[in-house]
């Protein structure tokens, strides 16, 4: 047998070794190297800081007792865990975002930084502590009690109680800043969490091999109403998974290393399966442990304490020591994690705003409000530690570890609605949290916490016998007349059904403030809004997701993946989307403003990215709007751009047909008057003939000439009108042909050589010597250079009247200048000439119509070419082009 | 090099998103629905009751999933 005195060096030792640790943590902290300290095993092993003394003791005499039923404390966080990236990680978030120091600090921020609320669930921590605490202590009195040395269990619980205080106080409040973290307790809790677990283990192992006999053993050893169906799966099973998922959340102490403690968000990724993974190692031999100390020890052994007992009824005092240590270290790491949890609350949300109110100077230095501080939550450690020894003493060391432990449990769970809901609801409001809460906290009193002290605290023995004034209906574990149910059960359902009716309705029918309105959307949104407080709140957020489902929404998917890819390399980032820095958002918007202007585009970034209550929901549907909006104006726009075009089309079309109605009616009148000429000659003349008696046959004879003459001259003058019309209107399709110009030139002049020799007109030629070959119409050629050539004989007579005929190429066009050496064409008349029935000048030669020249424009523009007159000092220079044939 | 396809990558990050969601409760499913009374038998495996196996198997595979998982949700 262990005497006392060992146990109490090897404990002190222990604790020594602890401070140690945390000590040496705490310089290593403060010297900047940090480095393992905060690393994702410290942060999984703190967490297992939800592994107390109950566990460690109390998990076997519930296996003892109800066999697989202990699991369930341990299912409900494997569940949470496992759906970290749901819960936790927007916990943490938020955590982090708002600088929160406490899960009461959480709800209160939540709803408006509201200070009831603060106070209100600072004092329900304590309370639902309370009880936990004293398990712990009750756990290290009974395990010092299985040594059967003889000490005072009031005394050794009255010595831990003040030694985790002087821990806690040492390493707890070194600093005030709640979020600068605690290395030194962090690391001895993490430290504690291997001892813990190496010695659970180890008892297993020794009981399961070493007197067990192997598993196959144990398990035919085991009563068979361990593993009977009805036994297990019940409404209390289902219940007590449900209510430790929602304790691994609430309870102060989790609260404080999970969030508080937490050093860096990805540390979560980690723990989401190496805590469940230490849970399960953690259960894994306590049903073993339990059904062989059924078996083996006597009858009336207390089964919470099995994993002590075992080892030292077969003579193992070493590993039963060490077993010792390990539920040591469980109660102690929650013990000094709690009291750091609620001394932040109490000082924060209690003593400090008491003390603010209350102090007479009024000093607000910093310095000043440091010290009280630094003091409140001294006191209150010491307070809570107080509180926890006072209820050990009055419960005095009674009830099973595990009922205590789920009392605990009860209470802390009623934050859940206020939490959840604070996290995900937006209309959630301050009034519905304190509704809820009291509402579940009242019911929890009454039902579970309350009637745990059997009539010796506040409720009486024949009240909770009879119920309040002897009404059946309000008895505390049967209320409303609910009966059939196990106590916890009955509590759990009526306080949540309480405290989430009280909740959601009280949020229903009442409007947050202002600044509540704010936080819900800060805590809802954590994800959408970008933090002031440094990029590593948007570095691993989904904001640059968000940002390129908005960017592809607007901008197309080609697009948006080719800025999001460049952004991407500019961070150095090979694959994969960029962070979503200032600088991405910046450019996003710049780019998005192109599509959809810059106002919009402030809004839809700043939306995502910053401040605003629209979700990123809401936003998509605004994008997709402004998407279809844009695509339809921009539809309109295409229209009305080519209604515009029909339009100046049409006035342009209009405009040529005003035009051409005034040239048609000045050629109707020019054609009118031209053909009138002849006519009234031939009339003229045929009256003569018909009239005179006495005209004589030369006469005669030379009357009908002209009427010959005048009738021929009309014929051509009609021949030469619809000739122009067929050539104007495009119809006259001309065959074309491959010839060479110099030919064309030559039969024009042999056609014309009556005429140029009768008016003594010196030709020159200046041919190239290759042929100009061009695909054309000979005739109609012929025909231009008729009219031009015998239009030089006509106006273009100079002294010694020449006709130079050039040939040239320029740019895949022939070109052929016929010029003469008369008075030329004044520059007024330039433009004329091409005008139909112009006569230039007085000049004026019968035969003519004045319609050679635009047909010859017509006839070369409907050979590709073209006709113009050049200005020139001298003579008329006509210019022909036309194209070459192409090879 | 081709660009890595993006629209891809969000893709596969939602739906591992949802397993991640999905995840917990599916876990709820197998081990807080009448599921569990499909286990409890009096046969048994290695000398290990089935429902001690089912439990712990059933944990254990949760375990396995969530870590390869968050290996890859904490590298996106």
């Amino acid at each position: 047998m262990l005497s006392l005195n060992i146990l109490i060096v090897a404990s002190l030792g222990y604790a020594m070794m602890l401070f140690a640790i945390a000590f040496w943590a705490e310089r290593r902290a403060r010297a900047g190297r940090i480095g393992w300290l905060r690393s994702p095993l410290v942060y999984t092993l703190s967490i297992s800081v939800y592994s107390t003394g109950w566990t460690f003791y109390g998990a076997v005499g519930s296996a003892a007792r109800s066999g697989f039923e202990y699991v369930t404390i341990y299912l409900g966080p494997t569940l949470v865990f496992i759906g970290w990236w749901w819960l936790l990680r927007k916990l943490l978030r938020v955590g982090r975002a708002q600088r929160i120091t406490s899960i009461a600090d959480l709800i209160s921020s939540r709803y408006g930084k509201s200070t009831s609320l603060a106070v209100l669930v600072t004092l329900l921590a304590v309370i639902g502590s309370t009880p936990y605490i004293a398990l712990q202590l009750q756990s290290i009195t009974l395990s010092f009690s299985v040594f059967e040395t003889g000490g005072n269990a009031d005394l050794t619980a009255f010595w831990v109680a003040a030694g985790l205080a002087a821990f806690t106080i040492l390493f707890g409040t070194r600093n005030v800043d709640a979020n600068e973290r605690h290395h030194g307790v962090v690391t001895a809790i993490a430290i504690e969490a291997v001892v813990k677990l190496v010695a659970l283990i180890s008892v297993g192992a020794f009981v399961v091999w070493g007197i067990g006999g192997g598993p196959t053993e144990i398990f035919a050893k085991a009563p068979p109403e361990l593993l009977r169906g009805d036994t297990i799966f019940t409404a209390r099973w289902v219940s007590l998974t449900l209510l430790s998922a929602m304790a691994i959340l609430t309870l102060p102490r989790m609260f404080q290393v999970i969030v508080v403690e937490n050093a860096e968000e990805r540390h979560l990724a980690t723990a989401s399966w190496a805590f469940p993974a230490y849970l399960l190692l953690m259960s894994l031999f306590i049903l073993p442990i339990a059904i062989v100390g059924n078996a083996l020890l006597p009858a009336g052994s207390n089964p919470d304490l099995y994993v002590l007992s075992l080892p030292l009824a077969n003579g193992q005092n070493n590993l039963a020591l060490f077993a010792f240590l390990g539920g040591f270290s469980s109660a102690t790491s929650m013990v000094v994690i709690a009291a750091i949890a609620l001394s932040t609350m109490v000082s924060n949300h209690i003593i400090m705003p008491l003390w603010l109110r209350f102090s007479p100077q009024k000093t607000e230095t910093s310095g000043d409000v440091r010290t009280i501080l630094l003091r409140s939550r001294r006191l209150s450690i010491a307070g809570i530690l107080g509180l926890g020894y006072l209820y050990f003493r009055i419960t005095g060391g009674s009830g099973a570890l595990a009922s205590m432990g789920l009392i605990a449990f009860a209470g802390s769970a009623q934050i859940i609605p206020s939490l959840i809901g604070g996290l995900f609801w937006r209309g959630a409001t301050r009034t519905g949290a304190l509704l809820g809460l009291v509402a579940g906290f009242s019911l929890w009193a009454y039902t579970l916490f309350l009637p745990s002290f059997e009539g010796s605290f506040i409720l009486s023995q024949s009240l909770i016998e009879t119920g309040p004034f002897g009404i059946e209906s309000l008895k505390p574990n049967a209320l409303f007349g609910l009966t059939g149910f196990d106590p916890l059960v009955h509590s759990l359902f009526w306080s949540m059904t309480f405290n989430i009716g009280f909740f959601v309705i009280g949020s229903l029918l009442s409007s947050p403030g202002p600044l509540e309105r704010i936080q819900s959307s800060q805590f809802v949104d954590v994800f959408r809004l970008e933090n002031a407080t440094g990029s590593y709140l948007v570095s691993r957020s989904a904001t640059s997701e968000d940002l390129f489902t908005l960017a592809q929404r607007i901008l197309g998917t080609g697009p948006a993946q080719r800025l999001f890819t460049e952004m991407a390399s500019h961070q150095g980032k090979p694959t994969g989307l960029p962070d979503a820095t200032d600088k991405l958002i910046q450019t996003l918007e710049r780019e998005l403003a192109g599509s959809v202007g810059a106002a919009s585009a402030h809004v839809m970034v700043s939306q995502v990215a910053g401040g605003g209550t629209v979700s990123v929901g809401e936003l998509m549907k605004i994008a997709d709007e402004t998407a279809q909006i844009l695509e339809y104006s921009q539809q309109l726009e295409n229209q009305s751009h080519r209604l515009e075009r029909t339009a100046q089309e049409l006035r342009a079309a209009n405009a040529q047909l005003t035009e051409m109605g005034a040239q048609k009616d000045a050629f109707l009148s020019q054609v009118s008057h031209e053909l009138r000429t002849p006519m009234t000659s031939i009339r003229s003349f045929s009256e003569i003939l018909r009239d005179s008696k006495d005209l004589k046959l030369p006469d005669a004879k030379r009357f009908l000439g002209i009427i010959q003459e005048e009738s021929e001259r009309l014929t051509r003058l009609l021949d030469e009108i619809l000739d122009l019309s067929h050539l104007e209107s495009g119809r006259g399709h001309l065959p074309l042909e491959t010839l060479a110009l110099q030919d064309v030139i030559e039969k024009s002049l042999n056609a014309t050589s009556a005429l140029l020799e009768e008016a003594g007109i010196d030709v020159r030629l200046e041919l190239l010597n290759a042929p100009l070959v061009v695909k054309s119409n000979f005739d109609r050629l012929a025909q231009v250079f008729i009219n031009l050539i015998s239009n030089a004989v006509k106006y273009g007579r100079g002294d010694t009247p020449t006709l130079t005929i050039s040939l040239a190429t320029k740019n895949d066009m022939a070109v052929v200048t016929v010029v003469d050496n008369g008075p030329g064409i004044p520059v007024n008349d330039r433009k004329k000439v091409f005008e139909k029935f112009t006569r230039l000048s007085a000049a004026n030669l019968a035969g003519s119509a004045g319609l050679g020249l635009p047909i010859s424009r017509e006839i070369m523009r409907n050979l590709k070419g073209d006709l113009r007159l050049l200005s020139s000092r001298e003579g008329a220079r006509f210019l022909i082009t036309l194209p070459l044939a192409r090879e | 090099m081709t660009p890595p396809d993006l629209a891809a990558s969000v893709n596969r990050k939602r739906k591992l998103r949802d397993g991640a969601i999905l995840l917990p409760l599916f876990g709820a499913f197998l081990l807080l629905s009448p599921m569990i009374t499909l286990f409890v038998s009096p046969a048994s495996l290695f000398g290990l009751p089935s429902i001690f196996l089912y439990i712990f198997g059933v944990w254990f595979g949760l375990v396995v999933v969530a870590r390869a998982m968050a290996r890859r949700l904490d590298l996106g």
